[in-house]
């Protein structure tokens, strides 16, 4: 300030001040433009397609909703007319109730009618240039067909072989993740949901049914695992470096007759009579099943690992998938061991599958697919393709890679062991019964302890053919017996089936 | 396709078209706005000169830049400090009003005189007037418009 | 007031008529946009009611031509009055208020007419309003031609607000959860509304006066400088106030625009970060313990985390407006065409009031939504201008404070609607449909409009007081030196 002393310029002027603060609204107001293109733009297609979306819902009422049809355009989902013009669904097949679900008036939607609602009342029609094109016509609604991967004649054997039982079955093609079967029994009648006549009655004494019918248990139960999920335990073993295929531990196999005592806690063990005394590396060790090698194959590992390895299977969260699905976990977390174990006698018996491991059927299944495409994870899907039925041109809905879960020389490490467990000289006692007459098959049987008397879960999953495998496949029966007895004998001839069916 | 829907969507664009002329040409008048404010910004309402003060704080020759409100006075906190002891504290204040300045007696014991005329009520002010409080003598001078970019 | 009066003859006989051709021409503009936007607004209608068996080719027509047309007579007799009494102010501000409130009026015409509304139907009732905050905002920008009564009266108007703060703590009337509405006799409001453009009059007058003070002090706590505590005080009670309208009230979205314009009005006044910092300090205090100890304030900032917990139950409200937002997408469903009825009722809870933002979004998409933020920023730009501008620092300050309320009570609604922040239950500026929100915002811009006359009355002398002597003197030995 030279000869000019300007009164007010002691104190900084209000002017420079106020310009910062509008500068600050100004950004401010910039992040509410970045919000409002996130929901608007971003995130768009996604809330649309929403089945909360009360624009789908309003539509729901009078929408001649599109086709839902099997790989083979055999139709799933059709549509039929009550006395006052009103269109309801009526489904071909109870053995796929639990995949398409129903769109009641008067219950909602489940299933796929839910998840692709907005496509099969035409609110969008999957290609973003035709639903901008579409707001130009009168009638902006344009019902979609939706192609699925399913097998009918797949998912009929499946429930078929079930029988009785309670259970899933689920097959998929692991190169593209499409879902063969997602078999859940019991069944129930769709159509008998859908149908304004007999809705209130079927969907009340569905929902009372002991058997709880209503619950899609490929996706939705949960189940302790047991023995196959050891190739998780191993895949994350491998992905650590903590074990290799030559990992032999000093305590096997004489242990076995012992047990381990783990902290206190006795790991029994059946003994193998064929093992002898020989030391077991991994593939022998997964050939017989052997609780006491994975068991320390888990403690090398550590939980943080454990956790790590399965999570990168999918573990601790619902699954990508066309169906809402329960997350599996290998423990209830909480615990002060990395991974959130309580101890080392939870780690360990969550090694082969016991303590607090719980699993959906389809999350096992995409664990088999894993390992049989060289160690990468494709999304399991079963839509495949939205079809105009005008002709108007289809949209191919593609696969997804989740990514590389382990590399392929640990992958091709367990397509061995898979192969010797089901072929193998040591296993023949336990999972032989998948063998596909004529076709190299892989695979792993699960039988889960349950504690108490009763009989325990029967577990196989596995893929075909094990040198360059088209087909994955997990199988669960509650309360099933042993693994190798019941689940591992279905698998065996589910696969034969698929393999039958497209002519090897 | 369907004239009615066409006249449909050609009235939508139109409604989203229009907002944006409307933002356009405010947003037009703001920025030229505050091109001239820039322009403007640095350029002063009036200056102060020091013409007499016998005690020489401040000097003769001392130019004041004016704010709207400018007091004159002996106590420090005064906008223009004069020490000259027929000064009172609180003097005298220059306002600048619209386009106009005026200055106005603040109860000084001594009184403030615009070119000799003692001020009763706030009397208008020209620039070259001479004001003089106590034995000093100020001068009010146009503003420079000073050369000052943003 | 008089004085002057005297000295400057102003009165309305000696006035000649000054033409405002940039605002009249943008009140134009504005006319059109409107009676294009009802054009599409009721051509949609037509063709939505045409649906269906028997329905007959729908034609082109206006929505409803008579509200919009006394509408935007209001606005122009608005401009007329400041033509003829010569005002100088702002051109601006007026049209973007029209074209904001017009699009609120379309939206209100849009919906159920029986959301709500005391006189008529919901879109009757807003324009009822409006004619009343027109009136307001004419006469403050017409009539007002100094400010002293603001500045003089400056504790009498915090008493005023404060008095009307506690009115409504003991009588307030709940309202989904909230303690907003006050009835006195025929006439109920929500006093919070007013509140803020007395705390911003309050506030303007104590910062302009103790500037000097604020601005150095020498109080120092570790690297935080604070002034003198006694300085400190008003601080910890707008502090105290927020917090207490969060536990009285519940209502967070005044508390957070009360506290926020505080701020940002502290620090336009001493330029300095460390209130700033202490400000958000005591913001971040004040939440946490809020969190801890009421539900209201727990369940708001849960939804906000994930409001898909529960989208049928708690988070039905923000859900839905997430997914209004997307269904508009870029360019919108067009007027009347969006927001699918759920049951005959919108499918926004309270969307009139708290959600038009996310019926706009959907009816005009992402387009439209950014042009509304754009008005918003216009409106804010002129009132920092007018700040800017202003010839001292009450007036600088009060400017400031006025565009600031505006200015952030639209970022939080719309912050809220679009999940960047908890969802607060204010009104969306000139949007929202509500009496007392339009009323308080028509004061606020009738206000700036008034200042923003460069003839308005001067300032009077500033006569500080003594205590604030010592200050001056050490300041005045600083700059001596360096002259």
């Amino acid at each position: 300030m030279s000869a000019a002393g300007r009164p007010g310029a002691r104190r900084p002027p209000v002017g420079r001040t106020t310009v910062r603060v509008g500068l600050a609204l100004a950004l401010a107001f910039a992040a509410l433009a970045g919000a409002a293109g996130y929901w608007q733009v971003v995130r768009s297609e996604e809330l649309v397609t929403r089945p909360d979306n009360p624009a789908t819902r309003a539509l729901r009422q009078e929408a001649v909703r599109g086709l839902i049809l099997d790989r083979d355009g055999a139709v799933l989902a059709d549509s039929r007319f009550d006395a006052d013009g009103l269109p309801y669904r009526v489904y071909v097949d109870d053995t796929v109730s639990q995949v398409v679900g129903y769109a009641s008036r008067r219950y909602g939607t489940a299933g796929l009618e839910r998840t692709y609602d907005a496509y099969l009342v035409g609110l969008r029609t999957g290609d973003a240039r035709t639903d901008l094109l579409s707001k130009f016509v009168p009638d902006p609604y344009d019902p979609r067909n939706l192609q699925t991967s399913l097998s009918l004649e797949l998912q009929r054997r499946a429930v078929a072989e079930l029988g009785a039982d309670r259970g899933a079955v689920v097959m998929l093609d692991p190169r593209s993740g499409e879902v063969l079967v997602l078999a859940s029994t019991p069944v129930f009648d769709a159509s008998a949901v859908a149908d304004p006549a007999t809705s209130e009655a079927a969907f009340t004494g569905l929902q009372a049914d002991a058997a709880q019918p209503l619950l899609p248990r490929a996706t939705q139960g949960l189940y302790v695992p047991g023995s196959v999920f050891k190739i998780v335990t191993a895949a994350a073993g491998l992905r650590t470096g903590a074990i290799g295929r030559e990992t032999r531990y000093p305590e096997q196999p004489p242990a076995e007759k012992d047990g381990l005592v783990v902290e206190g806690f006795r790991i029994t063990d059946g003994h193998h009579p064929a093992t002898a005394s020989r030391e077991l590396d991994l593939v022998q060790a997964t050939e017989v099943s052997c609780n006491i090698w994975y068991a320390l194959a888990g403690l090398a590992t550590g939980g943080g690992g454990l956790a790590d390895g399965a999570a990168a299977f999918g573990f601790g969260a619902t699954l990508p998938f066309d169906l809402p699905t329960s997350a599996s976990q290998v423990t209830n977390g909480g615990g002060p061991l990395p991974g959130g174990f309580a101890d080392d006698v939870e780690l360990a018996n969550a090694s082969y599958g016991q303590a607090e491991t719980l699993a959906t059927p389809l999350q096992m299944a995409m664990v088999a697919a894993t390992v049989a495409n060289d160690g990468v994870l494709m999304r399991p899907r079963l839509a495949t393709a939205l079809e105009d039925p005008d002709g108007g041109g289809t949209t191919t809905l593609g696969p997804t890679n989740l990514g590389q879960v382990l590399g392929p020389d640990d992958a091709a490490i367990l397509v061995e062991a898979m192969t010797a467990a089901v072929e193998g000289e040591l296993g023949r006692g336990y999972t032989s019964g998948a063998k596909v007459p004529g076709v190299l098959t892989a695979g792993k049987s699960g039988t889960a302890e349950l504690g108490g008397s009763g009989e325990p879960h029967s577990w196989f999953i596995g893929f075909a053919p094990a040198d360059d495998p088209t087909v994955a496949i997990a199988v669960l029966v509650e309360r099933g017996g042993r693994g190798g007895e019941r689940a591992a004998p279905l698998a065996g001839r589910m696969m034969a089936a698929y393999f039958d069916m497209v002519g090897r | 396709m369907d004239p009615f829907f066409l006249l449909l969507w050609l009235m939508r664009l139109a409604f989203l078209g229009l907002l944006y002329l409307v933002l356009f040409l405010v947003v037009r008048v703001l920025l030229r706005d505050l091109r001239a404010a820039a322009r403007q910004a640095s350029a002063e309402l009036g200056r102060l000169v020091v013409v007499r003060c016998p005690s020489g704080d401040p000097a003769p020759g001392t130019v004041f830049v004016l704010d709207a409100v400018t007091t004159l006075g002996r106590d420090v906190n005064n906008s223009v400090v004069v020490d000259d002891a027929f000064v009172s504290g609180v003097h005298a204040a220059l306002t600048y009003r619209g386009r106009a300045w005026y200055v106005e007696d603040l109860g000084s014991t001594n009184g403030t005189y615009v070119n000799g005329l003692r001020v009763v009520e706030p009397t208008l002010l020209g620039f070259g007037d001479a004001v003089v409080v106590g034995e000093t003598q100020l001068r009010l001078d146009r503003g420079r418009r000073s050369e000052h970019r943003t | 007031m008089t004085a002057t009066a005297a000295r400057q003859p102003v009165g309305l006989g000696s006035v000649r008529p000054r033409p405002r051709w940039r605002e009249l021409a943008l009140l134009v503009l504005v006319g059109l946009t409107l009676v294009v936007g009802s054009l599409s607004l009721g051509s949609t209608e037509a063709w939505l009611g045409s649906r269906g068996p028997g329905g007959v080719p729908p034609e082109a027509r206006l929505a409803d031509l008579g509200q919009l047309v006394v509408f935007l007579g209001a606005f122009l007799v608005v401009h007329l009055a400041m033509v003829l009494t010569a005002r100088r102010v702002d051109q601006v501000l007026l049209p973007a208020v029209a074209l904001l409130g017009g699009i609120g009026l379309l939206l209100m015409e849009r919906l159920p007419q029986d959301l709500a509304g005391a006189y008529g139907g919901l879109s009757q009732t807003q324009l009822l309003w409006w004619l009343l905050a027109t009136a307001v905002l004419g006469g403050l920008a017409v009539v007002v031609r100094s400010d002293a009564w603001l500045r003089l009266y400056r504790y009498s108007w915090a008493a005023l607000g404060i008095a009307l703060l506690l009115l409504t703590f003991v009588f307030g009337e709940e309202v989904n959860g909230a303690r907003l509405t006050l009835t006195i006799g025929p006439i109920s409001g929500q006093p919070t509304e007013l509140l803020k453009v007395l705390l911003v009059v309050f506030l303007a007058g104590y910062l302009s006066e103790n500037r000097p003070l604020l601005a150095e002090s020498d109080l120092r706590i570790g690297p935080i400088r604070l002034p003198p505590l006694p300085y400190l005080a008003p601080m910890v009670a707008m502090w105290a106030i927020a917090l207490s309208i969060v536990v009285v009230q519940r209502d967070l979205g005044a508390a957070m625009l009360f506290f926020a314009v505080f701020l940002a009005l502290l620090y336009v006044a001493t330029a300095r970060w460390s209130y700033v910092i202490v400000g958000i300090l005591l913001f971040a205090a004040g939440a946490a313990i809020s969190y801890a100890l009421f539900a209201h304030v727990r369940i708001r900032v849960d939804i906000w985390l994930d409001p898909w917990a529960d989208p049928l139950g708690a988070g039905y409200q923000v859900v839905q407006a997430l997914i209004a937002f997307a269904r508009g997408g870029l360019i919108g469903t067009g007027l009347g065409a969006g927001l699918p009825e759920v049951g005959g009722r919108p499918p926004i809870p309270a969307i009139h009031t708290d959600f038009p933002l996310a019926a706009l979004g959907e009816e005009l998409g992402l387009v439209g939504l950014l042009a509304i933020l754009g008005l918003y920023l216009v409106i804010i730009e002129r009132g920092l201008r007018i700040a800017a501008s202003a010839v001292d620092e009450f007036r600088a300050i009060l400017a400031a404070g006025l565009a600031l309320v505006i200015g952030v009570q639209a970022f939080i609604i719309a912050a809220g609607n679009l999940k960047l922040i908890p969802l607060t239950g204010i009104t969306v500026p000139f949007i929202s449909y509500g009496g007392s929100s339009l009323l308080a915002n028509a004061l606020i811009i009738g206000l700036l409009l008034a200042i923003s006359d460069p003839g308005v009355d001067p300032p009077p002398i500033p006569r500080r007081p003594r205590r604030l002597r010592g200050a001056a003197a050490r300041r005045a030995s600083a700059v001596g030196g360096s002259r």
